[in-house]
């Protein structure tokens, strides 16, 4: 019986990182344990290995690589480098899966559709690393219809072999024709706003605060930081909203349905400083961030999406999970050593207050 | 923007000429001094407007003098906080300024370590114990105060009695003199037994905080008020007592109505009176009278306040409220459970966001440390400036009685129009022209010239507006009543220095004290008896609050005040009901007025005026 290549994402938990990438696991686990994740499905690393091997673009990106020479660690190469990540992403997305691969593709489109009750569902179909190389891979947002599924999951794939992702892998020695990622295919969300939760202050580290960004639109625009959102500082005890920045959010990541791109568009001036979020949902997220962190046991760093279609709160969905990278990984020291209360209140005695004007 | 970076001397302060012979009604150690220019000078003062928000009548100044050997003492000689030194008083155009006073040579803080390592300590270990100890010497020394007879008036030969069998030897002359110095002796003691243990709990607040903040830098000052927060604590009662006769009076259905009446407490009373249930019910109040209604209407630092026991309208006005609060089927008590469930919960969780153990069992002990006595700073409140100045305040005015019935006083309240070292005079005066027989003069008309012109100066001080703070501000305070109850910090100085250059505010900022977010219109309350206008849904801005004014609490919705820290009444109090408060602001009674739409945010600390009255 060949290898397993396909799931749906509650298949799978954060144990199977190699298996289907990161992502794609965190999702997983994020739906195993009862979040509110987007349905959707997980093409694993083998999946791309059986594409790679069992079509003829692994012979076609070798016989490709055999004459072209660049050096990674030379600027003035680049140019060479980005025309070669042309030609090879060419070469690979005018290549037709295996046609059971296709067919299964399709077939767990088919029936995402039918979970969900949409025709043509807009699904994203996500890159998912074993190893975590955010923004290094691509995303293609809002397909619809199997034939697009198809061909947007090859144009993932085909994205290993983007400028950055080559350069990289010359620059380490790995091979260049070939680097296994998972692929997520999520329902999308119809986002009316999105953005990012940081389950510990990132400013000091305070670990008793979640910090919520947020913008009209889809996530991408907070993520990548295209626009600057509003921001929240929730307290994890009391829950009260302690800051509140409402930004000038400029423009909003929206789907455009003639184009049938994602493109930036910009908001009316009377809706670019209003908040984005309603009190209740900052403080829901907040609750459903508390859980997360409880669940992974370290600070975490979460990617929403507010539906405008569903009511509140079956509007909340989590589309990413991960540790947090600056303060979550720092070594946890004592702050104010093992002492007694009135050691404590001794070094109080003996200090005096600053007060400093003008 | 104009700049600032300091405030006038107190010598370049021009008062209006109105207020011309002030310095008189002040003993002279209490006013600036040529002859300490230098020391004066270097330090920075502002104006008290916690214990002296108005013009201070002179007698009034007692508590004034009193808590200024009291609280600073406790600091320096006592249980020796090692740089801090006590806080001194000066009075201005009838106002009170007070500064922390400078840290003392290095060699003393040395020596002051030592002794407050060998003696704090010992407090916080038998706290309990020591705290029995205290209320039954302090109830005893209100009892003593209570006790004290003063002649109602002379009579004209001394009664049969004090000539046999054997003759008194002394008569109400003697009597009245004697008693006066009595009662100055015992409100002295009382303030000293005030600060017992006061100076350590606010100290071991600020060490709480201190700690709190470097295992959580973003943790609020309001989150810090509701894990140390008290619940049963004394100042409570007088409420408490009021819910528990509202409950009582609404299965008693004719109480409930009588008490629903709008009429006179006086009224009311006659009206029960004349019902059985009525009776029971006065009983019930009159047991619990002293000391459960022995409570300031204001702060209990001003004779003009009165108490809930000599005006009775004001108790029953919350009687009232509360009867028809209840027969609509809503709860009236503050819950004691929840509020102990919330406090412990905050805790508990904060707690469990600290990653190591060394710091968890530090934070645990300071926890412990500050829960130990952080309640002696409501307890104590309750007994010392309401039961106890209840009792002087009714003592001084049997004095004020015999001096206009002598005729040297048009009116008993014109005694507070003299120090505490000037009464004895009036006293000796008529106790001199009794004793010289008949036709013998006193300075009637002396006496009362000078009180009539105190009036005019202290009506004249009510419409000066003194400046916030005198001199250069300082670098660094080391008092913890400074930062704490006055809440003088860096941010506080400069909001003042802005209102001193006149500037248009519409944004104010203060201690974030206790959380949410209303907005709604602005009720001024200048003077204290303006609280009765206080209507539902205003948002009340003052000076400072008082702890009679509790049940004005459930009708309002948020507080401003221009001084106090997370400790003020405000804060407790608005915490206790779940209000927004902004405490401290330096300058909202001076900006805000009465109809102004404020935006409260008691999580951020900011105030912002968002219309103006009338615009």
């Amino acid at each position: 019986m060949p290898e397993k290549w396909i799931y749906w994402l509650r298949e799978v938990s954060a144990k199977h990182n190699n298996v289907v990438g990161k992502k794609c696991a965190n999702l997983g686990e994020l739906t195993n344990a009862g979040f509110r994740v987007p349905p959707g499905y997980a093409l694993s690393v083998q999946a791309y290995n059986r594409f790679m091997k069992e079509t003829e673009a692994t012979d076609l990106l070798l016989k490709f690589l055999s004459a072209f020479h660049a050096d990674p660690d030379n600027v003035g190469d680049t140019l060479k480098f980005e025309e070669a990540s042309m030609e090879m992403r060419k070469i690979v997305e005018s290549i037709k899966m295996p046609p059971d691969m296709e067919e299964t593709v399709k077939q767990y489109y088919a029936e995402l559709c039918e979970i969900t009750g949409r025709e043509n569902l807009y699904v994203a179909t996500r890159s998912a690393g074993p190893v975590s190389h955010p923004g290094q891979y691509e995303t293609y947002l809002n397909v619809s219809g199997a034939e697009d599924v198809v061909q947007n999951v090859i144009r993932v794939w085909s994205s290993t072999f983007n400028t950055r992702s080559i350069i990289a892998r010359a620059r380490l020695g790995l091979p260049v024709h070939y680097d296994p990622i998972g692929v997520a295919v999520l329902t999308m969300v119809d986002a009316r706003a999105a953005g990012v939760i940081f389950t510990v202050n990132p400013v000091n580290g305070d670990e008793s605060k979640v910090a919520i960004e947020a913008s009209f639109g889809y996530g991408e625009a907070v993520v990548s930081g295209s626009v600057t959102p509003d921001r929240y500082v929730v307290d994890k005890v009391t829950l009260e909203i302690e800051e509140r920045i409402v930004s000038d959010k400029g423009s909003e990541f929206a789907y455009n349905p003639d184009t049938r791109e994602m493109e930036y568009k910009e908001l009316p001036p009377d809706k670019r400083k209003i908040q984005c979020l309603e009190d209740r949902e900052v403080i829901e997220l907040t609750k459903i961030a508390k859980q997360v962190e409880a669940h992974f046991g370290c600070p975490q760093d979460i990617e929403y999406s507010i539906s405008g279609s569903l009511p509140f709160p079956e509007s909340l969905f989590l589309v990413q999970a991960r540790p947090e990278s600056v303060w979550g990984k720092k070594k946890k020291d004592s702050v104010l050593g093992k002492k007694s209360g009135f050691e404590l209140l001794f070094e109080k005695a003996m200090t005096p207050t600053k007060v400093k004007v003008g | 923007m104009p700049e600032v970076k300091k405030f006038p001397y107190a010598e370049e302060v021009v008062l209006p000429p109105e207020l011309e012979g002030w310095e008189e009604m002040y003993p002279p150690q209490r006013l600036f001094s040529k002859d300490r220019e230098d020391w004066e000078k270097r330090h920075f003062w502002y104006q008290d407007k916690i214990h002296a928000p108005e013009p201070m009548y002179p007698l009034d100044d007692i508590f004034q003098e009193a808590w200024q050997i009291s609280l600073s003492q406790y600091t320096t000689r006592v249980f020796c906080i090692p740089p801090a030194q006590g806080i001194a008083q000066r009075m201005l155009g009838c106002y009170m300024y007070i500064t922390a006073v400078e840290p003392p040579p290095a060699a003393v803080v040395q020596e002051k370590a030592g002794l407050f390592g060998k003696r704090v300590p010992y407090v916080f270990e038998n706290y309990e114990k020591l705290w029995d100890q205290w209320l039954e010497k302090f109830q005893r020394l209100g009892k003593e105060m209570e006790s004290i007879k003063v002649p109602r008036e002379f009579s004209k030969f001394v009664p049969d009695e004090q000539v046999f069998p054997a003759p008194r030897g002394y008569t109400e002359a003697y009597e009245l003199i004697e008693s006066f110095n009595t009662i100055i002796s015992l409100i002295f003691k009382a303030w000293q037994y005030h600060f017992e243990y006061l100076n350590l709990a606010y100290l071991a607040y600020l060490m709480f905080v201190d700690a709190a903040r470097k295992l959580f830098p973003g943790i609020r000052e309001s989150t810090i008020g509701k894990m140390v927060a008290g619940a049963d604590v004394s100042m409570f009662r007088p409420e408490e007592e009021l819910c528990r006769l509202s409950r009582l009076a609404i299965v008693q259905p004719p109480v409930g109505d009588v008490l629903k009446q709008n009429v006179s407490a006086a009224e009311k009373i006659e009206r029960l009176r004349g019902v059985e249930a009525g009776r029971a019910w006065l009983e019930e109040l009159d047991r619990i009278k002293n000391p459960w209604f022995y409570v300031s209407c204001g702060s209990g630092w001003y004779h003009y306040e009165g108490s809930w026991i000599n005006k009775m309208d004001v108790p029953f006005s919350y009687l009232k409220s509360y009867v028809e609060r209840l027969e609509k089927g809503e709860k009236i008590e503050r819950s004691l459970t929840e509020i102990s469930e919330e406090r412990d919960r905050i805790v508990r969780e904060y707690k469990n966001l600290i990653k190591t153990e060394d710091d968890k069992k530090s934070f645990d002990d300071a926890y412990k440390v500050v829960r130990t006595i952080y309640r002696y700073a409501e307890d104590h409140l309750f007994w010392v400036e309401h039961w106890l100045h209840t009792i002087w305040f009714q003592k001084i005015g049997e004095f004020g009685n015999i001096l206009t019935k002598s005729g040297v006083l048009k009116k008993p309240d014109d005694i507070y129009l003299f120090n505490r070292f000037e009464v004895p005079m009036l006293l000796e005066d008529i106790a001199t022209s009794w004793a010289l027989g008949e036709g013998a003069p006193p300075r009637a008309k002396y006496w009362m010239a000078k009180a009539e012109k105190r009036e005019k100066i202290l009506e004249a001080a009510k419409r000066w507006t003194p400046v916030p703070g005198l001199g250069v501000p300082p670098e660094e305070v080391s008092e913890p009543f400074t930062v704490m109850l006055w809440g003088v910090t860096t941010e506080k100085v400069g909001e003042w220095l802005k209102g001193a250059v006149g500037e248009e505010v519409t944004v104010i900022k203060g201690f974030a004290s206790s959380a949410g977010v209303v907005e709604g219109p602005a009720r001024v309350l200048k003077l204290l008896e303006d609280v009765v206008k206080v209507q539902p849904g205003e948002i009340i801005v003052a000076p400072c609050t008082n702890p009679s004014w509790a049940p004005v609490f459930t009708k309002v919705k948020a507080a401003v005040t221009d001084i106090g820290g997370l400790t003020s009444h405000a804060a407790i109090v608005s915490r206790e009901y779940g209000l927004p408060a902004v405490t401290g602001t330096g300058i909202a009674t001076s900006v805000i007025k009465t109809g102004d739409v404020l935006k409260v945010d008691g999580t951020t600390g900011i105030v912002t005026i968002v219309k103006k009255a009338g615009a």
